[in-house]
């Protein structure tokens, strides 16, 4: 009995110095983690406006209110649909290119460090580039479809209706693609190429090959660049902000776009903050609940 | 429980006043009230015989002692050359103060000057604040009050002499001083001479509607006489006219259109009149102008209008006063102006009201001191002495610069009148709109109408019905009208509407 306590002291002491240690790390990461949260949540219930600092406890009144705004549940959709179809586009580009990069090609490094740049460029650098790009009159798009149908080309791709959601995929497709590539080539690297070769000399074609072997070997990687890239989708503001503005109308208005609106331009701060909150939720449960499907809570 | 840690209109409780009054009692012996006494004394200055330029020097000479710096926000880009190259190097020359300048992105100018009085950090201690912005920033407490420092170093007389459309429109809230009127931006009509005079053109125009061609005055010869001169050259490149579309400049345009027409943007119940047959028709007109315009003319902001008209690929435009001072050409060897195209028609160029004769204000700037500051004194003489008759005659003639005429003699500067061949006819249309230009409307929360009104516009352009445009735009008025409240808005908009440059007489 005594010989246990002994042995238990000491490793209870050496346990207690652990926490010691990684307190003040545990601190500060509440400190800039929680304490934000928490702020958030009382302003929420508050009623601070442009012209009114009122502190007072107005309950659910930014709440309800949320519910019945059209315009937020709008920019949820466009978000939603940005992340719909830019995601899966990027992650089977990305793909791709990371099959064709797998194999050693002639110059393949210096190709591989000029596809990556569009990642390194700020997304608002990138939207104004495209904006250029896009230009009616100037930009080499219109100018390059005018060549090929042998007319002048006037097509309005950041006010057409028609035009306005191509035109900021492109962009961002175009931008985050290398990152996807990036990633599923460093994971195709790490395939096991001895199990390639006995699947092959097994006679399993390639599709068979690629969803038996490489898929199951590249997946958890695969399914953090889909988190990743997921949610930074849901956080689409430059690009959209360079191109159109959230316009024609609020036609491509993100989440983002209506919350800086709100917040900084209009100054709805307690509302704003019930909306950042209820994103926040949102995006936690979505987080938590893919990172169980994948099985990297474990 | 939330409550608690945030109660309502202050600490309640009998102890807790004990202790405020405690602290503040603190406060005042140790001199951490300081800040407050930094306001105008009521004693006036002597300023007999100086001018006002004089008496801000004098008077901040002693509160620059020490090298005092004072932080402006400005414009960034052109407009902030003025106080980098010229004013802010004269006045620590004159004074000892240096002069910070913030450089700022108008877009975002509203929204980082409430940021900083929120945050209370006194990081910004004068500004230049856009006029329509001025109830709002007043109300919320942003800006100082100025008529005790204006009474206190005599400006009242030099204010006067503020062109009348500025000084009677851009300069209070409620009656009191927010910010002297430094910008005369004011859109005016810029025409080729040379092509209005060619005589085939008045020929075939005479032949086609029995009438000289001539300039318009009204919206309907503008669209005839437009029409008729891109028919007849657009095979020379040229078109009859082209004009602001993007939504954030198409929102000055449509205001201005829209009270020409006859329009009120609200009526007595408040009730938003947007969405009336004025509205309609500005709508109507600008779509079939657009037919007469150069292709992609609805993404046409400041820059494309201005390369379109310097090249000389439009006989008409409407824009701020810089477009008359860069087709002059005179500035070619301006280095900052380097990114303007080369003007293609000096000497060609003539200068008229916008049809309907009423030009909007579209903007401009005021200036004025931030309640955060902690250099109050020294932030206001600094923007009396830009403001006054004689540094502000120089700051306009600035080639760099984009600050434009705004007092009576400003109008009359014979420096500025030896610039180019005909800058006395640019200012005298510069004058005559300083005259019966037309306000940007303001009110409480005035962006979120503006919004109402880009978002429309833009919607206009992507094809949507023009009466469901301006009726979603009303609607969306009403619902910020409701929100701020409908008794608090009509009082302000009684106020704005009194103004002399509210609504054409």
């Amino acid at each position: 009995m005594s010989a246990a306590g002994t042995i238990k002291k000491p490793q209870l002491a050496e346990q207690g110095f652990k926490y010691q240690l990684i307190a003040p790390s545990i601190f500060v990461l509440l400190l800039i983690g929680i304490f934000p949260l928490v702020y958030l949540l009382i302003v929420s219930f508050q009623g601070i406006t442009m012209m009114d600092n009122d502190t007072s406890f107005h309950g659910l009144r930014n709440y309800a209110a949320l519910f019945g705004d059209t315009r937020l549940w709008e920019a949820l959709l466009h978000t939603l649909l940005f992340t719909a179809i830019a995601l899966p586009l990027e992650l089977i580009l990305g793909l791709l290119m990371a099959q064709l990069f797998i194999d050693h090609l002639p110059g393949r490094q210096v190709f591989v460090a000029l596809l990556v740049l569009p990642v390194v460029i700020a997304p608002i650098v990138s939207g104004a580039t495209w904006s250029l790009m896009f230009d009616n009159r100037f930009g080499p798009i219109n100018q390059i479809i005018g060549w090929l149908t042998g007319e002048e080309a006037t097509l309005l791709w950041t006010i057409s209706p028609d035009l306005v959601y191509p035109a900021i995929l492109v962009a961002e497709i175009w931008q985050w693609t290398p990152f996807m590539f990036l990633l599923l080539l460093a994971a195709l690297s790490g395939v096991d190429k001895s199990q390639l070769e006995a699947a092959s000399i097994d006679g399993a074609g390639y599709w068979r090959i690629f969803f038996r072997i490489v898929l199951p070997a590249i997946w958890p990687v695969m399914a953090v660049a889909i988190l990743i890239r997921g949610l930074d989708l849901f956080r689409l503001f430059d690009i959209v902000w360079a191109l159109t503005r959230g316009g024609p109308g609020t036609m491509t208005e993100t989440i983002s776009i209506f919350t800086y609106v709100k917040g900084f331009q209009q100054f709805e701060t307690s509302y704003t903050a019930a909306v950042a909150l209820i994103i926040i939720i949102l995006l936690s449960l979505v987080v938590f609940l893919a990172l169980r499907r994948v099985g990297l809570s474990r | 429980m939330i409550n608690r840690f945030f109660p309502r209109g202050g600490l309640a409780s009998g102890k807790s006043v004990l202790w405020v009054c405690f602290a503040a009692a603190v406060l005042a012996l140790s001199g951490c009230g300081k800040d407050e006494a930094d306001t105008a004394s009521s004693q006036a200055v002597d300023t007999e015989g100086k001018s006002a330029a004089q008496v801000a020097v004098e008077a901040a000479k002693p509160l620059c002692e020490g090298g005092k710096t004072i932080t402006i926000v400005w414009e960034a880009g052109l407009q902030s050359l003025d106080p980098l190259n010229f004013s802010g190097p004269k006045w620590e020359a004159e004074t000892g103060c240096k002069v910070k300048v913030v450089e700022v992105p108008v877009a975002e100018m509203f929204t980082k000057i409430m940021q900083e009085y929120r945050a209370n950090t006194g990081a910004y201690d004068a500004l230049n604040v856009i006029p329509a912005w001025m109830p709002d920033l007043a109300q919320a407490g942003a800006l100082e009050q100025l008529d005790s420092y204006v009474d206190k170093y005599g400006y009242r007389g030099e204010l006067q002499t503020i062109a009348a459309t500025y000084r009677d429109n851009q300069m209070t809230v409620d009656g009191k001083i927010y910010g002297f009127p430094d910008d005369g931006d004011v859109f005016l009509m810029y025409y080729r001479k040379d092509i209005f005079a060619r005589e085939d053109l008045q020929k075939a125009y005479k032949e086609k509607f029995g009438r000289d061609l001539e300039v318009p005055t009204t919206w309907p010869q503008f669209i005839e006489v437009g029409q008729f001169l891109t028919d007849a050259l657009k095979s020379e490149g040229i078109y009859g006219a082209a004009m602001f579309r993007e939504p954030g400049y198409g929102n000055f345009m449509f205001q201005e259109r829209f009270r020409n027409e006859g329009g009120k943007f609200f009526d007595a119940d408040m009730k938003a009149t947007v969405n009336g047959p004025e509205g309609l028709k500005v709508f109507q007109d600008w779509l079939t102008e657009n037919k007469f315009m150069p292709a992609g003319v609805e993404k046409f902001g400041f820059v494309e209008n201005l390369a379109v008209f310097l090249k000389g690929e439009s006989a008409m435009t409407i824009s701020w006063p810089p477009y008359g001072r860069f087709a002059a050409g005179y500035l070619a060897d301006e280095e900052a102006l380097s990114w303007v195209p080369k003007s293609q028609i000096a000497d060609k160029v003539g200068y008229a009201l916008p049809p309907g004769g009423h030009p909007e204000l579209a903007a401009g700037f005021a200036l004025s001191v931030a309640s955060t500051s902690k250099n109050k004194e020294a932030a206001y003489l600094f923007i009396q002495w830009l403001n006054s008759e004689e540094i502000s005659n120089e700051r306009v003639q600035l080639p760099y610069a984009l600050r434009d005429p705004f007092r009576d003699s400003h109008f009359t500067n014979e420096g500025y009148i030896a610039l180019w061949p005909d800058a006395k006819d640019y200012l005298a249309a510069l004058g005559d709109a300083a005259q019966t230009g037309l306000l940007d409307l303001s009110l409480i929360q005035t962006d979120k109408y503006e919004e109402a009104l880009r978002q429309g516009i833009s919607r206009l352009w992507a094809g949507d019905d023009p009466q469901q445009i301006l009726d979603k735009i009303a609607a969306d008025w009403d619902a910020v009208t409701e929100q701020v409240g409908v008794d608090k808005q009509r009082a302000v908009y009684e106020s704005w509407a009194s103004k002399s440059g509210a609504y054409p007489g």
